[in-house]
Order: structure tokens, then sequence, then C-alpha cells
């Protein structure tokens, strides 16, 4: 196995992934946020919240179109750099993919025509049930990826065949109720409905800074910054709750994000801020609460968190087993399939991943060194560094949103938002934050999930395709290419639209376009005018 | 059962953005100007926009 | 329903998947990749991107849920064919980006440079798909160049410039013309004036362009194409992997389903007199009808490829025992079935609310529409 192609693939895969996230978190956040407003347009009647609707549109359309651009490439990524993983996952694994093409992807792209589209062909409750329905399909969406996602941080209802070399279902309501695939769910869309307020939050500061467009700005604030109140609430109530006591890979990541280096008393003590020393396996000038990692990760005082010093050992041993699995496979494949060889392999075949990881050090597993051994047992730990500042960067970012969307949603409330130029400059400054705590909390997912590309049942070494090294060079510069100019138009559309403002609806009622002529333009009914 | 969570807290965050919209029409003039060009929220006039 | 039937079911499920993918999502493509042949004006190439703009990305779902069905039910060709075709699949996506941007960035600005860029680019987009899918078919008759260990492990031994061979361009040629019909047609619905007269005028070509060329293709696969065939019992119900079965080539033609099953004849038969149908009611002026003829013609097409290839999928050409097909590529018998449970009932939910948005936005699209609303659309 090439270890260049292996890396190349994971960095395109990485690549392409954080790229095509840059793009959903809004989908799914503006989505309910245009629900919103043209539910208000549809019980008062008033003509600004149609405007509303169809200008923040025009921004989810500019965003919509790179998401699905994007989206193509996760979908067959799998198999073009993928597939052994491919192959031996696929009878679980392809289910999710497949049906949310079916249930979620139709629904949304069908009726995001109609939501441009058909502002003049449908009645006004039928355009309204349209964007209801976008915005379901786009959750739809999230929540079967996330359960193919989930399944791989923890593989339940699943079972390997030696007949046929793979992992295949057991139990399709153990896949969809997987415990971590719902927190991830709960917790990944609320971060796009965060994502999806700040936008419209700071875009609406922008006008009120420049003074244009009020009336328009302020309703915008107001729905944006009681929805993202719930939202950010959400994220950061259900953040913590992401089901740990589960599954091996989550156990490995609560102790690395923690840098939790030895097995401590309950209640552990949560690591503020330090320096992990993966050397020394030490973490130097760590500031320390007592008892919060105890209730974050176990919620409760009594339960031990375990340090990462005794998962290696744990490993390690998981490895020896998985030796012998592999060892029994072998015989299996040789023809010597008698029940007493089958029910030993029963006993092991949980651990035969374990004895993959070894593929990596000696193709024939069954005769690695003890010094490949603790190797591999080394390997089941991600870097501790990056995880526990990666998740320390997404969480002090949620705490800062927390923060301006709480101060935005209480000064709009008292109708003092506009003379809170601190504020509504903070919010412009902060519009990053949301899309950089999405991919912060991807990192920690992932890449704490490494070594394995299934937890506990594949290891990513042994998942990508056989393609050459020179291969994966030119996809990841024509892929770096084309994403970076699709960038580059995108963001300049954005920019343009955001700046112009409701005008760009060519309406004649805004900003820009009453200004020459004089007073409001053309087409206004006459009771409107304040 | 987070799923069914999801759905209680998406409704009401929903309902949460709708109704402060309407409670901010009720009690504050939200069209009240600081200039000029400030926008008008009549009924819709019914024409293609 | 026994493990034997889910297989058969899937092979026509992903049947129905391509077929949906080619008959919506092919006339997007065709008239995307017409748009500078027929579209003399900025207006009328804003007509023809309107005439597609609430659908296209509805249709290219079609594509994406095959490829997830693929992956689903067919794992191990999901595996083979796309890492194998690497650089075909990724010439496919490159390409295909541009749709979605195309369409949504295009008008935005008012440039004449800003929407000429991009109307090149949306043809690419719509062209080369429709040609890489063809040459991609073509190749499966020919077999590629892969292998499998027993670990299922694959390995591809071909280069990307290896699939240009000459019947697997002649299969892209039936491709692209084939859409391109079937775009035309499609916008003899949707157009008026000149741009209806240039339509009619293209569907005749290129009716005529994929008629010759499949009849061509036929005959080549007839008299100059090894087929595969299965050596020896088979047990189709059993749990195997492509490693379990004896294969042979060069004995036998890859017609000789035909002469097994006379029925599946009604796929190239049906294909040529729909094809010539489709000419026929463009002349007398019937576009719906001719829409109707040109998406069987589409339809039977693939069928005809398929009906060809059963029970294979991907034959290989290093050694034939590696071939993929039917009885051995599909995923468990428990997957099989919730997967069919759920297509029974989400395939006909899907094409309800389909039909619904064609219902709503049927109609001619006049050059007075892109006028009166120039910010709205496309
Ligand atoms: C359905 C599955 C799935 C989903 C929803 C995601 N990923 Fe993932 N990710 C994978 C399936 C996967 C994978 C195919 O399994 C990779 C490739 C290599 C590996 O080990 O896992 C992976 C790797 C991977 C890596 C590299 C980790 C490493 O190799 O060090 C990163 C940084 C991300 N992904 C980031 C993301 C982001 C930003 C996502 C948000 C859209 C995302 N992933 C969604
Ligand atoms: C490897 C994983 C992923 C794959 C294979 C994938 C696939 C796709 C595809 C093919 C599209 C385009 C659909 C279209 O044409 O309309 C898309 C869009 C989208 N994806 Fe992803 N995606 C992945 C990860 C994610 C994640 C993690 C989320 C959310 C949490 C997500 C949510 C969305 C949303 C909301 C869209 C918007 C467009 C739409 O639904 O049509 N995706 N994705
Ligand atoms: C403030 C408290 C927060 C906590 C305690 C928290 C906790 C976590 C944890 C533990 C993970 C890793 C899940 C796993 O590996 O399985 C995660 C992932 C993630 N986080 Fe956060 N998070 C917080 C705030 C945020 C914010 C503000 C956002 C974005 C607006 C965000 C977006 C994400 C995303 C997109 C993921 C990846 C998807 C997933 O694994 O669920 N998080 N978060």
């Amino acid at each position: 196995m090439d270890e260049t192609v292996v890396d190349l693939s994971r960095l395109q895969f990485a690549i392409t992934a954080f790229y095509h996230f840059l793009f959903v978190p809004l989908t799914l956040g503006l989505a309910f946020l245009l629900a919103i407003m043209e539910s208000v347009y549809v019980m008062t009647g008033k003509q600004i919240y149609k405007d509303m609707v169809k200008f923040w549109g025009k921004l989810f359309g500019i965003n919509f179109a790179l998401g699905v651009t994007t989206g193509l490439t996760m979908e067959f990524q799998f198999g073009t750099n993928w597939a052994y993983y491919s192959h031996y996952v696929g009878d679980v694994f392809g289910a999710p993919l497949a049906i949310e093409g079916l249930m979620a992807f139709f629904l949304e792209s069908t009726f995001i025509g109609l939501f441009f589209f058909g502002w003049d062909r449908l009645t006004r409750l039928q355009h309204l049930i349209v964007t209801w329905l976008v915005a379901i399909g786009s959750n739809l969406s999230a929540l079967w990826i996330l359960i193919a996602n989930g399944w791989m941080q923890n593989p339940v209802g699943a079972e390997f065949n030696y007949e046929t070399m793979r992992m295949e279902m057991s139990s399709f309501s153990e896949l969809i109720f997987n415990p971590v695939a719902q927190v991830k769910f709960v917790h990944t869309v609320s971060a796009g409905y965060v994502t999806g307020a700040m936008f419209v939050l700071a875009i609406s500061a922008y006008f009120m800074l420049k003074k244009r467009d009020l009336p328009f700005a302020r309703r915008s604030f107001a729905i944006a910054s009681s929805f993202g109140l719930a939202s950010i609430l959400s994220v950061i109530v259900l953040g913590d709750e992401s089901g740990y006591e589960l599954g091996d890979v989550q156990r490995t990541k609560l102790a690395v994000i923690e840098a939790e280096w030895d097995t401590h008393e309950a209640p552990a003590a949560f690591t503020l801020i330090g320096f992990p020393n993966e050397e020394r396996m030490e973490t130097d000038y760590a500031v320390k609460i007592p008892y919060a990692l105890g209730l974050i990760a176990t919620r409760s005082l009594d339960e031990e968190v375990t340090g990462i010093k005794d998962l290696i050992e744990e490993h390690e041993q998981r490895i020896r087993n998985g030796m012998q699995a592999y060892a029994i496979l072998q015989q299996l494949k040789a023809g010597q399939d008698d029940a007493g060889t089958i029910a030993a392999f029963e006993e092991v075949k949980d651990d035969l991943g374990y004895g993959l990881l070894l593929k990596k050090y000696t193709n024939t597993v069954t005769d690695a060194t003890e010094e490949q051994i603790a190797q591999a047992a080394r390997d089941t730990i991600p870097a501790v560094a990056p995880m526990f500042w990666t998740f320390r960067i997404m969480v002090g970012l949620g705490f800062l949103m927390l923060f301006l969307i709480g101060a935005s949603f209480y000064y709009a409330s008292k109708h003092v938002v506009e003379h809170q130029t601190w504020l509504l400059k903070a919010l412009i400054i902060a519009l990053p934050a949301p899309w950089i705590a999405c991919e912060m909390g991807w990192f920690v997912a992932e890449f704490g999930r490494q070594p394995w590309s299934i937890g506990e049942v594949l290891p990513t070494a042994l998942s990508v395709s056989s393609r050459s090294a020179s291969d994966l060079w030119m996809s990841l510069g024509a892929f770096i290419a084309f994403y970076s100019g699709l960038l580059v138009v995108e963001l300049y559309l954005m920019f343009r639209f955001a700046r112009l403002g409701p005008s760009c609806l060519k309406t004649g009622r805004y900003h820009f376009e009453t200004q020459d002529s004089n007073g409001p333009g053309v087409g206004v009914p006459q009771q409107s005018l304040a | 059962m987070w799923y069914f969570a999801w759905i209680l807290g998406v409704l009401l965050a929903c309902s949460f953005g709708i109704i402060n919209a309407m409670w901010l029409e009720v009690t504050e003039n939200l069209d009240r100007g600081d200039n000029p060009e400030s926008g008008p929220a009549g009924k819709d006039s019914g024409q293609p926009g | 329903m026994d493990y034997e039937s889910l297989k058969l079911v899937w092979w026509v499920l992903i049947g129905v998947l391509l077929i949906g993918f080619a008959v919506t999502d092919g006339f997007d493509m065709g008239v995307v990749s017409l748009l500078k042949v027929l579209g003399k004006t900025d207006e009328e190439r804003r007509i023809m991107l309107n005439s597609v703009g609430p659908h296209w990305d509805g249709n290219q779902v079609w594509f994406i849920t095959a490829g997830g069905a693929i992956f689903a039910a067919w794992p191990i060709v999901y595996a083979v064919a796309f890492s194998g075709l690497y650089w075909a699949l990724l010439l496919v996506l490159f390409a295909l980006f541009f749709r979605p941007v195309g369409f949504e960035y295009r008008s935005k600005i008012e440039s004449s440079r800003w929407r000429n860029n991009w109307d090149w680019l949306l043809t690419i987009g719509g062209a080369v798909p429709a040609l890489v899918f063809g040459v991609a078919f073509g190749n499966l008759f020919l077999g590629l160049p892969f292998t499998l260990d027993e670990l299922m492990q694959t390995r591809y031994l071909g280069s990307f410039w290896q699939l240009l061979s000459p019947f697997a361009l002649l299969c892209g040629v039936v491709s692209l013309a084939m859409l391109a019909m079937h775009g035309a047609t499609f916008l003899q619905l949707k157009t008026d004036e000149q741009l209806l007269v240039r339509a009619r005028g293209m569907t005749l070509i290129a009716a005529l362009v994929t008629l010759v060329a499949f009849l061509l293709a036929g005959v080549w696969l007839a008299f100059g194409i090894d087929g595969y065939s299965i050596q020896g019992a088979l047990e189709p119900g059993a749990v195997m992997t492509p490693l379990d079965k004896q294969v042979q080539t060069g004995s036998v033609s890859w017609l000789v389903n035909y002469e097994s099953y006379p029925l599946t004849l009604m796929a190239p038969i049906g294909a040529v007199l729909f094809l010539l149908g489709t000419g026929y009611l463009t002349l007398t002026h019937r576009a719906g009808l001719a829409f109707v003829c040109s998406s069987l013609a589409v339809a039977l097409i693939i069928c005809t490829a398929g009906f060809s290839l059963f029970p294979f999928i991907m034959p290989s050409s290093i050694d034939p025992v590696f071939s993929l097909t039917v009885w051995d590529v599909v995923s468990s018998e428990k997957t099989l079935g919730i997967m069919f449970v759920v297509a029974l009932i989400f395939v006909p939910i899907v094409l309800a609310y389909t039909l619904w948005s064609y219902y709503k936005m049927w109609g001619v699209i006049r050059e007075q529409d892109i006028h009166d609303n120039q910010v709205g659309m496309y």
C-alpha cells in the first residue's frame, strides 16, 4: 500500500468535503428563514415580506448552486477514491446515500425550481408550501448523510460476512436510530441554522449602519435574531451531548479532545486550555476546571473517563485478537469452513478491524512483530494538539455567537438595535464565525476518527482505491483549481448582491432606485407611504 | 429520541421567528424612517413583482 | 421475494433510474449543449435556458440517485467502475460543475463577455457528459481491464486514452446525438418563431444521426465484437462473489439474448421506430407527440444496451472470470429488500410531484416573458 496515495486521497476528500460544507450550512439555515419570512408574508399580506423572501432567496440561490456543484463530487468520490471502502461497507453505507437521493434531493431540487420560477404560477399558499418543502428537503438530506456518517463513527447494526468479505446490514432500525447519528444530526443542522441567522444578521446590520432600507433590515434582523437565538442555544446545549460512552472511537475522541492522558478518578477535571505534549504524554501549562469533564462527558459524578494511556493498552489487546481473527479468516477463505472454525471466528471477529490495522506494516498481518503491534496500538490515537485546539475554537466561537445573537435579540426587542453601532459592527466582523466553527467541528469529528474510516472496522489506509500517486496529484490540483475559481465567482456575486440590497430586485422601491428620482419610486401603493 | 426533539425544536424556533416578527409589526412602527427613502410596507398590490 | 428475484428487481430498478436520468436530465443536457448552435441572440439563449430552468436540478437528481443506488445495491460495481474509470468520471464531474453555476450565475450580470463565457461553459456541461456516458457504455461491450483478488480489492490496468476506441466513440456519438435530439424536441414544446424553426431542423438532423449510428453500432456488435457468457451451472439465488463462476469469451455474440428471448427484440426495433416517429411528428409539427416518441426512443436505446449485456454489468478484458454480473455484485438480501421497499414508496411520490412541477411550469416561453421578468429569470 502506498502511503502517499492514502495521504493524498485523505487530503482530497478533506478539501472537497470542507468545500461542500462551506455552502451546506447556509442552505440549511437560510431555507428555514425564507420559510419564516414567507409565512409572515402570507399571514400579513405585506409586500415587504415578499421582497424579503425574494432578496434573501437570491443570495440563497447563489450559495445553493455551489452546494449542488460540490455535492456532486461527494456522491461519487467514495467510488473514485475509496474503492475498497465502497466494497467493504456499501451494503450498509450505500443505503442511506441512496435514500438521501430519493427522499431529500428530489424533494429539494424539484421544489427549488418552483420556488424561483413559480411566483406567478402558484397561489400564495402553494408557493408557501413549496418554500417549506425546500427547507424540509434540505434538512432531510442532512439527516440521511449524517446517518451514514454517524455509522462510520459508531458502526451499529452490521456484521462481517466472510463469504462476501464485507460488512452487511443486520438491522436497519439500529442504523437509523444510532445515537451518534442522532446527536450529530441535531448538532449539525442547528449549526446550519446559526449560520443562516448570522448571515442575515450581519447583512442587515450592514444596511442599518449605512442607514439604508431600514424597514427591510429591521424585519430581517428581528426574524433572524429570534430564530438564531433558539438555534445557538440548541447548538450549545446539545453540543456536548455527543454520546461519548458509545463506541470505542467516540471514547478515544473524547480523551484526545480533552488531552486526558491518564484515567482520572471520577469526576474528571476539564482542561480549559494548555499545551498538549505528545512525546511526554502530558499537557503543559494546563488550566483545569474541577469536575467539569466528568459532568460533560458522562453526565454523572461517579463514572470514569478513560485516559489515552489506558486506551492504548486496551487497543493493543484487541490488535492481538485481531491477528487471530485474520488467521482464522484465511483458513475460512481457503475452504476450511467447518462449524468449529466458524465458531472460533465468531468469537474474535469483532476485533478483525484491529488486525487490519497491521496491514500498514505487514501484508500478512499474522506475523507482526511486537514493535509493529505497539506501533499500531499507538496509531489508534489521533494527534492530540490539533484536536484539542480545533475543539476549543469551535466552542469559543459558539459562546461568542451566543453573546452576539443574544444581544441582537435583546436590542431588537427593545426597538433600539439601530443605535448599537458596536453590535452592528461586531456582527459584521463575526460573519465568518459560524463557518469557522462548522469546519472546526468537522475536523474534530473526522480527524478524531482516524486511523479508522469505519470505527473499529476498517482502517483508512486500507480503504483507498489503487490509483497512482500521479493520478491523485493531478485530480487534487484540478479540484483545487476548479473550486477556487468557482469560489471567487461566488463570492464576487454574493458581495455584489448583498451590497445592492433589495434594490437588486428592481422593484423601484428601495435604496439606489429611489435616490435619484424624488421620493419613493413608481409602483408604490399610495396608502403605504409612511 | 433526538429526532423527536429536533422536530419540536425546529417548529419552536420557526414559530418563535414568526411570532416575533408579528409582535414587532404590532408594537413597533417598523417603517419609521430616519431618511426619506425608507421603503413602504403596503398591502401586496397584486402585481407580479 | 427470494434473493434471485431481488437481484433481478435491482437490475430493473437501476435501469429505471438510468432511463429516468437519460429521459429527464437528457433533454436539459441536450438543450444546453445546443445553446450556441440554436440560440443566435442573448434573448434566444435565455429562452433556451429558462425552458429548462425550473427543472434541470430535479432532473439531475436522477443521476445522483442512480449513483447512490448503485452504491447500495451493487457496491462492487460502484467501487470497480468509478475507481477504474477515474478520469472519465472526473471529466464528467468537472463538466457537470458548470451547470449549476452556469444556470444560476449567467444572467446575473449584464455583460456580454460574462454571459458568453458562461454559455460556452454550459455547452461543455451539456455535451461532454453526454459523450462520455456513451463512450463508457461502449467500453462495457469491449470489456474493461480490471482485476479482483480474493479480498475483493480491485486494480485497473488501463488508461483513460484506451477508452477512446472506435467502437466506443461510435457509442459516444449515439449518446450525444440522442440527447441533442431529445433536447431539441423539448425546445419545440417551449419556444416559438425562429427558435422553434431551428429546433425542428435540429431534431431532424440529430434523429437521423442517432439512427444511423445506432444501426451501425448494432452491426458492429453483431459481427465485430466478442460477447461474454457464463459457463456451467450457476445458482442465481446463492450468495456469491464475482470469483465464484466461470466465464467464457470469444465463442458467443452479444446478441445471443435476442435469440433466447425474442421478445427483447422489441427494444431495438422500437428504438428505430420511435426515432423515425420523432422525425415524422416533427415534420408534421406535433411537438407533444414528438417529445413522447423521443423519450421512448431514448429509453429503448438504453434498454437495448442493457438487454444485450445481461447478465453482465462490467466484463473484464484481463480475465473474463473477474467479470461482474447481476448475480454476484449485489448487496445482501436484507439490504436489497429494504431498499426495494424504499423505492416502491418513494419513486411514485417523486414522479407525482415532478409531474406536478412540469404541469405548473407548462407553456411556451416568449421573448416578452424574459423582458417582463429580467431579474427573476435565468
Ligand atoms: C458520509 C460520510 C462522510 C461525511 C458526511 C463527511 N465525511 Fe469526512 N470523511 C469521510 C466521510 C464523510 C471518509 C470517506 O470516510 C473520509 C475520507 C478518509 C477518511 O478516513 O474518512 C473522510 C475524511 C475527512 C477528513 C480527513 C480526515 C483525515 O484523513 O485526517 C476531513 C477533514 C473531513 N472528512 C471533513 C469532513 C467535512 C468538512 C464534512 C462535512 C461535509 C465531512 N467530512 C462529512
Ligand atoms: C460525503 C458526504 C456527502 C455527500 C455524498 C453529499 C452529496 C450531495 C449532493 C450530490 C448534493 C447535490 C444535490 C442536488 O443536486 O440537488 C448535495 C447537496 C447538499 N448537501 Fe451534501 N453531501 C455530503 C455531505 C453533506 C453533509 C454533511 C450535509 C449536511 C449536514 C449535506 C447537506 C446537503 C445540503 C443541504 C445540500 C443542498 C442541496 C440539495 O440538497 O439539493 N451534505 N450533497
Ligand atoms: C459551544 C459549544 C459546542 C460544543 C460543546 C460542541 C461540541 C461538538 C463536538 C463534541 C463535536 C464532535 C462530534 C463527534 O466527533 O462526533 C462537534 C462537531 C461539530 N460541531 Fe460543535 N460544539 C459546539 C459549538 C458549535 C458551533 C457554534 C458550531 C457551528 C455553528 C458547531 C458546529 C459543529 C459541526 C458542523 C460539527 C461536525 C458534525 C458533528 O460531528 O456533529 N459546533 N461539536
